[in-house]
């Protein structure tokens, strides 16, 4: 959940406040950051802290405006592994910009300090960031009927009333429509995604119909 | 010396004619065999795959008790999760081979036999890494908290007895690397295991809890007392991504072996060699293998490792799954083709089916192999659900001249 707040801190705040937060990662981050170390890293090793920072400065340089707005949002930053690239340090930054339903890959040469190449698509979806998660349960609680559902069961199970989305256990992948769906056709350009709910007790709310559309921040329930 | 190497070459030109290509491809092959040892350009090439690009908690370094040496790097990636790179195997008393540049997890797809729901479960993958405790990574080390490398007994390497009641045998061990993720109810485990016998071993263990989904009779088991209560049954279909480099991406050919006859008391080899982006099923005696015929063993035979034992439920989705439909993909690399389904890279193709739908021309072939396993609960399955594996083999053939130990 660490990087969850460290994404929606740099979607809020801006990329000043992010070198503070993120200086405090290395070594406790559950994914590829490397561990802060003096030595530079190899050509093989994963990014270190500061290299996602940096990437995600670089790439983020004229979203940002669209960023503090919650238009567009940062996902993570990935190593690129392109082979074709060699030992250089690269990395890949993926930016989503809700309101026109597009993906954009920037791949930052950190060497340069330069995004080298971008790509953009509709209708791709790259696995949802720890911060879209919380973005999907906040639209779920604001919900009447779904809100209200999940917190008589946190309420049942925890034997607590829920304070905010970050009580609850949570997990989002990628939904995908079948073709013809009435319900959720939307989805193919959409931004959406499937959301499990963990409750206090270690149960799991039977979410299996639901679909959040962050897109059109609507919630969906599937028919099947 | 001369003799041996000129029949043994004949002899496997003359096994191999009735395959397609085998003419054209067991010419190439000696002439590429030729150039091979005193090619300087080869030999400069192979440096960089002897030594791993990555340091220290990255780097794995081990020497089996046999005097086999498996190096590597790893990487918890946001999506794929672990990833190994630049993996290279050093027989016992024999020079460093580049094996894999990566490998990784390509999809987990789990449909429901109801037809609903439908997941992908790649996710951030990498953002649901279990912290191991030590009990969690006997014998072993933690790197980074999420991963464990350790080593395991294999059983016997071999038993051979010399008829006068002495026997020789040896004991054999894996090199295991592995890391569990959290993905829902479900916890996975996934791992490598790298054999004193040259063979790698990739398979995923699904444990932590069943989705609680219930269903009709029709599409589950009864769990629980009596029989009210029907546990959706499921498939996990696995893919793995494997770019294989053998001593560098130059000169690797993907080629499938089948051995007619049926009902019959002869059985004949044949081969068909991929030269464009292809797709490939199972079949009970049929198998792949990566090989480089620049680099050869002592005996002048091409290093090669076979790809075979997919136990797999063949799962067949529906038309817009159609990643689902074969066991085995062979596409040339793009950086941008990650995952078998719902690739997450705009300006490439989504899913694995549609990477090889064009057919391009095979220079730097990447392997995808899907292993399916068909979850029907049962009552042995109650919190916490035992461990069920899925996986396949990767062995070496012609990668030592002799026996490995
Ligand atoms: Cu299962």
């Amino acid at each position: 959940m660490r990087r969850a707040r460290i994404m929606m801190a740099f979607a809020v705040a801006g990329a000043t406040a992010v070198v503070g937060v993120l200086s405090l990662v290395p070594g406790e981050q559950g994914s590829q950051a490397a561990q802060s170390v003096a030595r530079p890293p190899s050509p093989g090793d994963p990014l270190t802290g500061d290299e996602i920072t940096r990437a995600g400065q670089i790439a983020s340089a004229t979203w940002r405006s669209h960023m503090t707005t919650g238009r567009a949002e940062l996902l993570y930053v990935e190593r690129d592994d392109d082979k074709e690239a060699g030992d250089r340090r690269r990395a890949d930054a993926y930016i989503y910009d809700y309101r026109t339903d597009r993906l954009v890959v920037r791949t930052v040469d950190l060497a340069k300090g330069e995004v080298v190449e971008e790509r953009t698509g509709r209708g791709v979806h790259p696995p949802p960031s720890r911060g879209e998660e919380t973005a999907a349960a906040e639209l779920l609680l604001a919900d009447p009927e779904y809100g209200e559902r999940v917190r008589a069961a946190h309420l049942k199970a925890g034997g607590r009333p829920l304070v905010s989305a970050a009580d609850l256990g949570l997990r989002a992948l990628t939904f995908t429509p079948r073709p013809g769906d009435k319900v959720a056709g939307a989805c193919e350009t959409h931004r959406c995604v499937r959301l499990f709910v963990r409750l206090p007790d270690g149960s799991w709310l039977d979410t299996s119909r639901i679909v959040v559309d962050l897109s059109a921040k609507k919630i969906l329930t599937l028919e099947w | 010396m001369f003799l041996r190497l000129t029949l043994s070459c004949a002899l496997l030109v003359t096994g191999l004619t009735g395959a397609a290509g085998a003419t054209a491809n067991a010419g190439a092959a000696g002439a590429a065999g030729a150039a091979g040892a005193t090619d300087p350009a080869r030999n400069a090439q192979a440096a960089p795959g002897s030594q791993p690009s990555c340091s220290s908690p990255y780097r794995i370094d081990k020497t089996l008790p046999n005097g086999a040496r498996w190096r590597l790097c790893w990487e918890m990636r946001t999506i794929e999760g672990l990833t190994l790179t630049d993996v290279t195997y050093t027989p016992k008393g024999g020079e460093t081979i580049g094996v894999l540049r990566s490998t990784a997890l390509a999809q987990i797809h789990v449909p429901y036999d109801s037809g609903e729901p439908r997941f992908h479960d790649i996710g951030t993958i990498g953002d649901d890494a279990i912290a191991l405790k030590a009990a969690d990574c006997p014998g072993g080390e933690r790197r980074n908290q999420f991963v464990c490398v350790t080593t395991r007994a294999r059983g016997h390497g071999y038993l051979k007895s010399d008829g006068e009641g002495v026997s020789k045998s040896v004991q054999g061990t894996d090199l295991v690397v592995f890391a569990a993720f959290q993905l829902g109810w479900y916890t996975y485990l996934v791992e490598w295991a790298f054999g004193d016998d040259g063979a790698i071993t990739p398979r995923i263990g699904a444990t932590g809890s069943l989705s609680g989904f219930t269903t009709t009779p029709a599409h589950g088991w009864p769990v629980g007392v009596g029989s009210t209560k029907f546990e959706e049954s499921h498939n996990h279909n696995v893919f793995w991504r494997l770019d294989f480099d053998i001593d560098g991406s130059r000169g690797d050919v993907v080629e499938q072996y089948d051995f007619t006859g049926s009902g019959t008391s002869k059985r004949k080899l044949s081969r068909t060699v991929f030269d464009e982006e292809t797709k490939a099923v199972n079949s009970r005696m049929r198998w792949w293998r990566v090989v480089d015929s620049g680099v050869r063993n002592a005996d002048r035979h091409p290093v090669s490792w076979e790809i075979n034992n997919l136990a797999s439920a063949e799962y067949r989705g529906p038309a817009d799954e159609a990643f689902t439909r074969a066991d085995l993909y062979v596409t040339d690399y793009r950086a941008c083709e990650r995952l078998a389904s719902t690739n997450p890279t705009p300006g490439c193709g989504k899913s694995v089916d549609r990477y090889v739908a064009d057919e391009d021309e095979l220079t730097d072939p990447v392997v995808w192999v899907n292993v399916g396993f068909h979850h029907v609960a049962r009552d042995e399955d109650a919190d916490p659900m035992p461990t069920h594996w899925q996986g396949f083999r990767i062995t070496p053939r012609d990668v030592t001249a002799k026996n490995p130990y």
